[in-house]
């Protein structure tokens, strides 16, 4: 019986039978047995059998007095804990045997007693969650790790009943103002103290003084690299300087941990680094040379951390109008193995990396990427060259269209959507340097299928008639399938119709022009085309009177249906206040999706920069020095040493610079051989056998 | 913070749940189940449902199996993330990573979950031997020694079976006496202080370090053999059998560290050993000469980083067993292991591809690679390769769409070359072979005692009350490959 599996459906009456049989205590080997029953239990709790395991607990319930394994314990527990959610009623029964684990001198055991307390969603055992934590608090000595549980369950009771916990807070303030308790019992106090403050929309941001703050930040060394990231957390934004000197120490003091190893406290300790050069006079360059390579040693690790620190370089590449950060664009260049959101995020970085200087690498890469398998990828690459043409000024957009048109030339259909899309963003920044390419473009036009693509092929066959002679021929590619088209591509055919008419009103264009427009008020459904026909039509109609009654002059006909475009711009830039918000949670959830947090989780509390005399009113204003002052004299000379090295060893680095002389030289033997297996063996082996054959021939 | 964890099998069965939270139902399980595992085109390690979000991980170890967090606020991605990367290596360490054995002890990792997330699903304690200090279930032994890199200690578990491939510089005895001294004077750890990842009286038959220098190498070479990038990702990982409260010191020849005046002084003393010093010349071309210029550095929470900012000696109290001490990243003076020169060309006729491709090892000559994986992309058409290599074994394969070359062995300053030409489908065309994205070859390997950066711990020293004999030290370097990628 005890070999069958353990993580399998049971009925409720299989398990019993298991129970009784190995109930008797006399056999020892009957004690792992009657466990193997009671995991099943487990086992199918995960299965979501809850139905048929609820009729076990008066089985449990006799097992919970006379075991004192641990484990059987932990099973009682955790079964409490999930029937307790689906029967209350039935789980009071329980009580006194959670009290009695509780009172047991066990300190693993109390922890467990305490976590099922508060788990349970019943008045009665909230009620004794208090009476045990407030016992425990106020109890000379208790194992540090039971008043931690206590401390921490707090949180939990607060969702139930937020008065008690206030009543309870003083207890907090008292374990934290004094620091007389273990380091661990303290760090759980102020974040107790501090997620309550931040999980009640009622209260104020929990504050805490620069003495207090202090004396946490000598306490780091003794903890933990989770309670070092835990305090750290906190006191960004709940301790504020009051002077720039408080903040320039505080930074001295948590700069060391940057270099640790858990991504947790590096982000962390970057963030209250971040959130403390607001309040400081100017910036130290080495600050800035620290602060750029802890991040990029993060890029080492799992993909799924290197991603978000990813995710946190493009925010804080965003925040500022020149990044504090100094980072090598080789960092960015994307893997061939690179998971596809790694990928992705790289070349966000990279765009917003690409300056003047830059420019000539990154485009490089960009093509290389604009081939790749991925398609996704392929598209986005292009669409990052196309803007960085319109983001940068007009020495680099030449560079970015020459590559464009060497990617035209690679003819995937994908890719010549793309690079009609972006290139009609840069026909309207720049209007007249490209004109000479418009021809090169419009060969492609049966190509474009996507209605984005086929807007902008409209377009530029709209804005350059002057210069394609065929246009006209072009453009019925698009106009005889209109009704077809989704909405987007419709408006356009009509606006376009419309222009050509009005630019050169030949019998040919009105034909077209009066085809489309009685085609979408005759038979058009949607209303919004329908409307935007017939105001085509009006707007006509009362200029063709002409005469001297006419409503409306040619040329405001024209400045209404062919007017200037306004000029287009890059805004990648997002508002200051959410930056400044985003910084603020540099390493949460939000710094992923770069959205405030009250977009994503409406119950969470905005968090903001606290006033302060000292407080930046504008960070872009405020200075990066090459400081004389530094922790490491040392430093400096490795800065120059190494910028130096950078901008020369870098660029020029070629394979060959590292090239010796092989001592062994295999030269290749032979020639070429299939490597598939299977045909060449097979079709050898007739061959050698007629060979074989032939030679015995002579003899039979 | 956390709200619950689920574990699944890599085929998507819910093998563990455990909920810090009651307002958290089974059934939020299906939800990932068909968001995330099901779902073939997955763009991202974290899903935000209304206010709910999910972080993942795939355990690269045993079946592969999904660790996924719960939360229900804007909670740290950081902190998430690392946990679950923790949980996965204790789970490791118990050699819970299988399926089938997860399956039947999955109350171990109840036990785990309850000692590593504190109440409200906060994580308070992740370090493996604290954890595993803290279970009343212990691993098998030898687990422990090797918690979370089989490659590192496969061939080294005990050192007698390795000896010709561990390194013992000869001058780590000999200075060791001298710092001995002035360590005591100001040590951080005095016994008095309570030290959270290592308990005190802890005994061992015999005093034994192991120090593994690892190395990852990261190159980026362009069409035209510019080097795009290229960089270093190091790790110092330690094992260590101590008896009593040790602690250990050792340096490095990082460019920092060798301008301090005490180091200074060091190398004058060190000009007397020179002649039996650097036995290890040969593995260290640049580095042996000079200094290396570390980018960054990362360390465990154990290493005193104030006394690093300040003189650059690496200090510490081990655990005891094995961890990752600290990790480093070298942009600067690195010593290329191989280069590939690949010319790839379109014949005109038959539509086929032209390989000839020199492979050559830029490590001493003594020094040997092994597994030298060279992967070469053929077009998605090709049917077949002929092939000719000078060395090695190469075979097309035709499910990767490309060939791949292997060296077993691969010695040191040896050129080797391929010339190959591919077979195409019949209805291949010209254009289609040049829309061909031509995806980089990537180089794998493995060099034993040879170091890409040049780093070289100097010295390293043991001082302890309670050690009656001298420890056993012991060195190896490691050199892999990150991602290795010649484009073409």
């Amino acid at each position: 019986m005890s070999d069958q599996r353990v993580f399998a459906r049971y009925k409720a009456n299989e398990i019993v039978t298991d129970l009784q049989n190995f109930g008797v205590k006399k056999f020892k080997s009957n004690t792992t047995r009657r466990k193997n029953a009671l995991r099943k239990i487990i086992a199918n709790l995960t299965l979501g059998n809850y139905g048929e395991m609820s009729l076990l607990f008066p089985e449990l319930l006799k097992f919970w007095q006379i075991e004192d394994d641990l484990e059987v314990k932990r099973i009682c527990h955790e079964y409490i804990r999930v029937m307790g959610v689906l029967k209350p009623q039935q789980a009071k029964e329980a009580l006194p045997f959670i009290m009695d684990d509780f009172k047991s001198r066990d300190g693993k055991l109390q922890m467990l007693a305490l976590r099922t307390l508060v788990l349970v969603p019943l008045r009665e055992f909230s009620d004794q969650a208090f009476d045990c934590i407030i016992s425990l608090v106020n109890h000379k000595a208790p194992p540090e790790d039971v008043t931690r549980m206590a401390i921490y369950a707090l949180l939990d009771l607060d969702e139930i009943d937020h008065e008690r916990v206030l009543g309870l807070s003083s207890i907090l303030h008292e374990i934290v103002r004094l620091q007389s308790s273990p380091p661990e019992v303290v760090v759980a106090a102020l974040h107790t103290l501090y997620s309550v403050h931040e999980k009640n929309a009622n209260m104020e941001p929990f504050e805490l003084s620069l003495d207090l703050a202090f004396n946490m930040l000598e306490l780091l060394p003794e903890l933990n690299e989770w309670n070092k990231a835990t305090v750290l957390e906190i006191l960004t934004t709940s301790v504020v300087p009051q002077h720039y000197l408080d903040a320039n120490e505080m930074i001295e003091l948590t700069l060391p941990y940057l270099q640790q190893v858990n991504t947790y406290v590096v982000l962390n300790t970057f963030k209250f680094i971040m959130y403390l050069l607001n309040y400081v006079d100017v910036i130290k360059e080495s600050l800035a040379e620290k602060l750029s390579n802890s991040v990029i040693a993060l890029l080492d690790k799992p993909p799924e951390l290197q991603f978000l620190v990813l995710r946190n370089v493009i925010l804080l590449l965003l925040s500022r109008e020149s990044s504090l950060l100094r980072l090598d664009i080789s960092y960015f260049f994307i893997e061939y193995n690179d998971p596809i959101y790694i990928k992705d995020t790289k070349l966000e970085c990279l765009y917003l990396l690409a300056d003047k200087e830059t420019l000539p690498r990154i485009l490089e890469e960009l093509e290389q990427y604009a081939t790749d398998i991925d398609i996704q990828m392929s598209r986005k690459s292009v669409r990052a060259i196309g803007n960085l043409a319109v983001k940068l000024d007009e020495d680099s957009v030449h560079d970015c269209v020459a590559v464009l048109l060497d990617l035209l030339e690679f003819g995937v259909d994908y890719v010549v959507q793309e690079i009609m899309s972006v290139f009609r963003n840069i026909l309207r920044k720049y209007p007249n340097n490209f004109k000479k390419n418009v021809k090169e473009l419009v060969k492609h036009t049966e190509v474009v299928q996507e209605p984005e693509s086929k807007n902008a092929m409209i377009w530029i066959i709209t804005q350059y008639s002057d210069i394609i002679p065929n246009y006209l021929d072009l453009f019925k590619v698009f106009s005889s399938n209109m009704f077809n088209e989704t909405l987007e591509v419709q408006f356009s055919i009509l606006n376009s119709a419309t222009k050509f008419f009005i630019r050169c009103p030949t019998k040919e264009t009105e034909e077209l022009c009066m085809d489309l427009l009685k085609g979408c008020t005759d038979q058009e459904n949607n209303p919004d085309l329908r409307d935007k026909a017939f105001m085509y039509w009006r707007l006509l109609s009362l200029t063709k009177m002409s005469g001297t009654s006419s409503a409306l002059t040619f040329e405001a006909l024209k400045s209404v249906v062919d007017g200037e475009l306004p000029l287009i711009e890059m805004n990648t830039k997002l508002d200051p206040t959410v930056l400044e918000e985003l910084e603020l949670n540099i390493g949460t959830i939000v710094s992923i999706y770069l959205k405030p947090v009250s977009h994503i989780f409406r119950l969470n509390k905005t968090k903001l920069l606290p006033p302060s005399p000292v407080l930046n009113s504008n960070k872009d204003l405020l200075p990066v020095v090459d400081n004389s002052f530094s922790p490491t004299g040392a430093n400096r000379n490795r800065q120059n040493s190494e910028s130096q090295s950078s901008t020369k060893s870098r660029r020029t680095a070629m394979m060959d610079d590292y090239d010796k002389p092989a001592e062994k030289i295999n030269q290749l033997k032979g020639k070429r051989k299939s490597s598939s297996n299977n045909p060449s063996k097979l079709s050898r082996k007739p061959s050698t056998l007629l060979r074989k054959l032939s030679m015995k021939r002579p003899f039979s | 913070m956390i709200s619950g964890v689920l574990v699944y099998s890599s085929r998507g069965e819910l093998i563990l749940n455990k909920f810090f939270k009651n307002s958290l139902k089974r059934s939020i399980s299906d939800i990932f189940r068909v968001q995330v595992i099901n779902n073939l085109d997955v763009r991202s390690p974290v899903l935000t449902l209304g206010s709910t979000t999910f972080h993942h991980i795939r355990s690269r170890r045993g079946d592969n199996m999904w660790l996924v967090t719960i939360t229900r606020s804007n909670a740290n991605s950081a902190a998430i993330w690392e946990f679950l990367y923790k949980l996965d290596s204790v789970m490791n360490a118990y050699r819970l990573d299988r399926e089938e054995a997860l399956k039947e002890e999955f109350m171990i990792v109840h036990e785990m979950l309850d000692i590593m997330l504190g109440g409200n699903g906060i994580p308070i304690d992740t370090e493996l031997n604290s954890v595993i200090a803290q279970m009343s279930v212990k691993p098998v032994r030898n687990v422990l020694e090797s918690p979370d890199s089989i490659d590192m200690l496969s061939s080294t578990s005990s050192p007698s079976s390795v000896g010709g491939e561990l390194h013992f510089p000869k001058f780590l005895k000999k200075r060791s006496s001298s710092f001995l001294g002035q360590g005591d004077s100001h040590s951080d750890f005095s016994d008095g202080n309570k030290i959270s990842w290592r308990p005190k009286g802890i005994i061992h038959k015999k005093d034994e370090v192991f120090l593994y220098v690892n190395e990852r190498m990261n190159i980026l070479v362009s069409r035209d053999g510019s080097i795009l990038k290229s960089y270093v990702d190091g790790t110092i990982d330690i094992t260590t059998h101590l008896n009593g409260t040790p602690v250990c010191r050792f340096g490095l020849n990082d460019s920092l560290g060798m301008q301090s005046e005490d180091q200074k002084n060091w190398l004058s003393q060190q000009d007397e050993h020179s002649h039996n010093d650097f036995e290890n010349k040969n593995c260290f071309p640049k580095a042996a000469a000079g200094s290396v210029l570390l980018e960054d550095c990362k360390f465990h929470e154990c290493v005193s980083i104030e006394k690093f900012n300040k003189n650059h000696i690496i200090e510490f109290v081990p655990p005891d067993g094995s961890m990752e001490l600290m990790k480093y990243h070298v942009r600067d003076n690195i010593n290329l292991p191989f280069k590939i020169t690949p010319i790839v060309a379109h014949s005109t006729r038959d539509n086929e591809v032209d390989y000839r491709i020199t492979l050559k090892s830029l490590f001493p000559g003594k020094l040997c690679a092994k597994d030298v994986i060279l992967h070469i992309p053929v077009p998605p058409s090709t049917v077949d390769c002929k092939i000719s290599v000078s060395n090695g074994n190469c075979k097309f394969v035709p499910e990767e769409n490309a060939m791949i070359w292997r060296f077993n062995k691969f010695n040191g300053l040896t050129e080797n070359t391929l010339s190959a030409v591919t077979v195409s489908t019949s209805d291949t065309t010209q254009l289609s072979l040049q829309q061909w994205t031509r995806p980089p070859m990537s180089l794998d390997f493995e060099v034993m005692m040879f170091s890409n950066s040049g780093l070289v711990v100097r010295y390293f020293t043991i001082s302890s009350r309670d050690s009656k004999h001298r420890a056993v030290k012991w060195i190896k370097y490691i050199s892999k490959s990150g991602s290795y990628e010649v484009r073409y």
